[in-house]
């Protein structure tokens, strides 16, 4: 009977010893595993959060295992699951390292030039700034059991209350050590991070040299005298000026950007900002430098095409990627800056880029895909993956996927086109039948998100090939497809549609050459600027410079023109003004 | 019953920053007191990096709150005053039942906090004014302020050994009893104010209502 009692007694002890052991583990990585990381921060994370509402309030309903030691602690599955503390043995000593990873990307050219993928710009850095330990003292045992009297249930008792003052403690312990300011530092939606926090429970406790011991100051709590044994617990923690000067250090904005960018961090701006981030002041600045660049090649017209020849792109791209780590500040606005000397003229490259943001909310995969997958790899083509890649590797996701990875660097490659394409298209007349039959490819084979490509195709076909040996058959091999499928533009020689253009331009009516130049611009911006729901406008006024201009009379069409041609002033004398807002107005008239 | 007692380290305050160092000192007293089952809720000060924990209760906010307001008041009376505040935890003992039917309170544990208050200038409801009106520059300011978050961490770090090392003393844990009753007063008070709070202690002598069981 006795025997019995304290058989259960036992059992209670170690059930207790067990639960102190869970509990303790809880409170720890409650306070040290940061629920996502700040990137990922969304509001279902949130009620793990730190911050007073949630940490009492997220279940009001009291769960078996808050009632051990009264203390209901936030649910923290993730990081307890990760630990199987079931399976432990009450006497082997619980230790749990709470190490600070840091992350320092690579800021150099070296790096950007060559191709390292899946290096990520990053090298780890851990310190451990925490290790406890937890522990069942069970040395004195047979002093225990020799000292065991009929009062051991109210030992049980006070065993039980003093667990629970020393969990208290470790309540409060945890949020005064410094390692909680780099939690809280973490898990603060604001602010992105070089480093995380990482919790770890080693099964091989790598001991610590004397030097980091002597570097670390020590907490022990007092120990809880059990019915057979002691339950101990310490902790080594570094101060916060080890830990603080290291790795605190102000994040570099290029992240900054790209999260602000990131769909996922901030999935809800991003649908109502998309049409409004087109006429953000990058862009837009952007697009005024073409306005003057374009007037620029306008002025000097026959050679244009020679400064967009492949070899400068390709000078660029590389002069890009070298810049890129250098400038943290934007990654969008820099490749804007570079890709635009090779393709000044040309309204779509802002279009390219934005595009590319929405990427992994927007882009109709299917006709991208069928594009992507014709992607011939050429060296220019290395380097503006390279180009569109890096600083979104370098960000950390700020495009979702893979795919999205692609649709970026093959907006990349359209950027280019077109702006050869429109530089050429300068010279003459071309446009006329160019746009004709874009408009009426583009509207059987693409919906109206995909318009844009399938009406760069066009340009590109119109341009004159042999003047870009290199660029054309990559270009080709992209646009062949949709053309093929569309079976209103049959497959033909390029010297057969040379000449037919060359046919139709000599028949155009002369009034469109002015208009080419602005026009077919102002229409990718119309397009590009335009919710999914306003495509079929869109859509309607392509329609218009293209297939209508049979169904046109001669004076809808100069109407037409004067209409593009203020705009273009507006434009024009606009960008002289620097204010990016104004800007905006003629691409909202030209839209609607 | 054995009164343990701890007096806590002395801490020099601005007026304003009076009700965010008490609040989370008091609070992280009797959240160790607080043995029922509780939620806790952590509170990030304002003035201070420093994160303290509450028990959740309501009453306990309640009565803390109200003799912060009280202390504040008391300051503004007695500028440029050391000052004490006692957070005294109690069992209520029926001894001899008698016509009253007085219950004896048997203090167990009682702790002093040391504040030194500075500056008093403004009434602390207007802090965020004073924080610009006084004579301090900014860099004394910030110091002055790294300082004292250093000296409050330090005193929490004082409770966390206290409690540590005394836990004979502690009655052990009630069913229902969400936190041990506590009584705060303020001994340099010899004004009326501590003598009221005498007076309403002798009428009030019934006892916690979680102490009748």
């Amino acid at each position: 009977m006795n025997r019995s009692s304290s058989n259960s007694e036992g059992a209670k002890a170690e059930q207790i010893i067990f639960e102190f052991f869970a509990k303790s583990l809880h409170i720890i990585l409650e306070s040290r595993t940061p629920f996502m990381s700040s990137r990922n921060f969304s509001g279902d994370q949130m009620i793990c959060s730190p911050s007073p509402s949630c940490s009492s309030s997220s279940s009001s309903s009291v769960r078996p295992r808050d009632k051990w030691f009264n203390l209901a602690l936030r649910e923290c599955p993730a990081a307890l699951e990760s630990f199987d503390i079931g399976r432990r043995s009450s006497l082997e000593p619980l230790v749990v390292d709470v190490v600070l990873v840091a992350r320092q990307p690579f800021v150099g050219d070296q790096m950007s030039l060559s191709d390292q993928d899946e290096l990520a710009c990053e090298t780890k850095n851990e310190q451990v700034i925490e290790r406890w330990l937890v522990q069942y003292d069970n040395r004195k045992v047979r002093e225990a059991a020799a000292s065991r009297s009929s009062s051991s249930n109210s030992k049980l008792q006070v065993m039980y209350k003093k667990a629970t003052l020393l969990l208290r403690s470790l309540f409060v312990m945890v949020r005064l050590l410094p390692a909680y300011k780099i939690f809280r530092a973490l898990n603060s939606s604001g602010q992105i991070c070089k480093f995380k926090l990482v919790p770890k429970v080693p099964t091989i406790v790598e001991p610590f040299t004397r030097r980091e011991e002597a570097e670390m100051q020590k907490f022990a709590f007092a120990p809880v005298d059990t019915v057979c044994g002691r339950l101990c617990m310490s902790v080594l923690y570094r101060s916060l000026s080890d830990v603080s000067c290291e790795h605190s250090a102000p994040v570099s904005p290029t992240f900054i950007t790209d999260y602000v960018g990131s769909p996922l961090a901030d999935p809800l701006k991003r649908f109502p900002s998309l049409p409004l981030s087109y006429g953000s002041p990058p862009l837009l600045a952007f697009q005024r430098r073409h306005s003057w660049s374009f007037d620029r090649f306008k002025a000097s017209s026959p050679p244009p095409s020679v400064s967009c020849s492949p070899s400068p792109t390709r000078s660029d791209s590389q002069a890009l990627v070298r810049r890129l780590p250098d400038i943290p500040t934007g990654r969008r606005k820099d490749e804007e800056r570079d890709f635009s000397p090779p393709c000044s003229p040309s309204g779509p490259v802002s279009r390219g880029i934005t595009r590319t943001e929405s990427a992994p909310v927007r882009i109709p995969a299917p006709s991208f895909e069928s594009k992507q997958n014709l992607v011939a790899p050429s060296p220019r083509l290395k380097l503006l993956r390279q180009a569109s890649l890096k600083p979104v590797r370098n960000s950390g996701g700020a495009v979702e996927s893979g795919a999205g990875l692609e649709k970026l660097f093959l907006y990349g490659r359209e950027e280019f086109r077109r702006s050869s394409g429109v530089r050429l298209s300068t010279n003459s007349s071309p446009r006329i039948s160019f746009s004709r039959s874009s408009s009426r490819s583009y509207q059987e084979d693409f919906d109206d998100n995909d318009f844009p490509c399938p009406f760069d195709v066009e340009y590109d076909e119109i341009s004159d090939p042999s003047s870009r040996p290199g660029s054309f058959d990559q270009r080709g091999d992209i646009h062949e497809p949709p053309l093929e499928s569309s079976g209103s533009y049959p497959k033909k020689s390029q010297d057969a549609a040379v000449g037919a253009l060359v046919n139709m331009l000599k028949k155009a009516p002369p009034l469109r050459q002015d208009v080419s130049e602005s026009s077919i611009p102002e229409i990718y911006w119309n397009n590009n600027k335009k919710p999914a729901g306003a495509h079929d406008v869109a859509a309607a006024s392509m329609t218009a410079s293209g297939i209508a201009l049979a169904a046109k009379t001669t004076a809808d069409a100069l109407e037409e023109l004067r209409s593009y041609k203020e705009m273009k002033n507006v434009l024009l004398s606009q960008s002289t003004m620097g204010s990016s807002s104004v800007t905006t107005s003629p691409f909202a008239v030209s839209g609607s | 019953m054995n009164c343990e007692v701890c007096q806590l380290k002395e801490l020099e305050v601005e007026s304003f920053e009076i009700r965010e160092v008490l609040r989370c000192i008091l609070h992280t007293i009797v959240f160790h007191r607080a043995l029922g089952l509780i939620r806790p809720k952590d509170i990030d000060l304002e003035l201070f990096d420093i994160t303290y924990v509450q028990c959740g209760e309501i009453e306990v906010e309640k009565k803390i709150d109200e003799t912060i307001e009280h202390f504040i008041s008391w300051i503004d009376k007695h500028p440029n005053k050391k000052s004490q505040i006692c957070v005294s935890f109690y069992e209520v003992k029926s001894k001899q039942p008698s016509w009253f039917n007085n219950k004896q309170r048997s203090y167990w544990e009682q702790w002093y906090v040391n504040l030194n208050v500075l500056h008093q200038t403004k009434s602390p409801s207007h802090h965020s004014k004073l924080v610009m009106d006084t004579g301090e520059t900014s860099e004394e300011r910030s110091s002055r302020r790294t300082m004292l978050e250093q000296s409050l961490q330090e005193v929490l770090f004082q409770i966390i050994k206290f409690v540590n090392e005394k836990k004979d003393h502690v009655p052990p844990i009630n069913d229902g009893v969400i936190y041990c009753p506590f009584e705060i007063t303020m001994p340099s008070s010899s004004d009326s104010t501590f003598g009221m709070d005498i007076f309403k202690r002798m009428l009030h002598s019934g006892g916690h209502p979680s102490m009748l069981s």
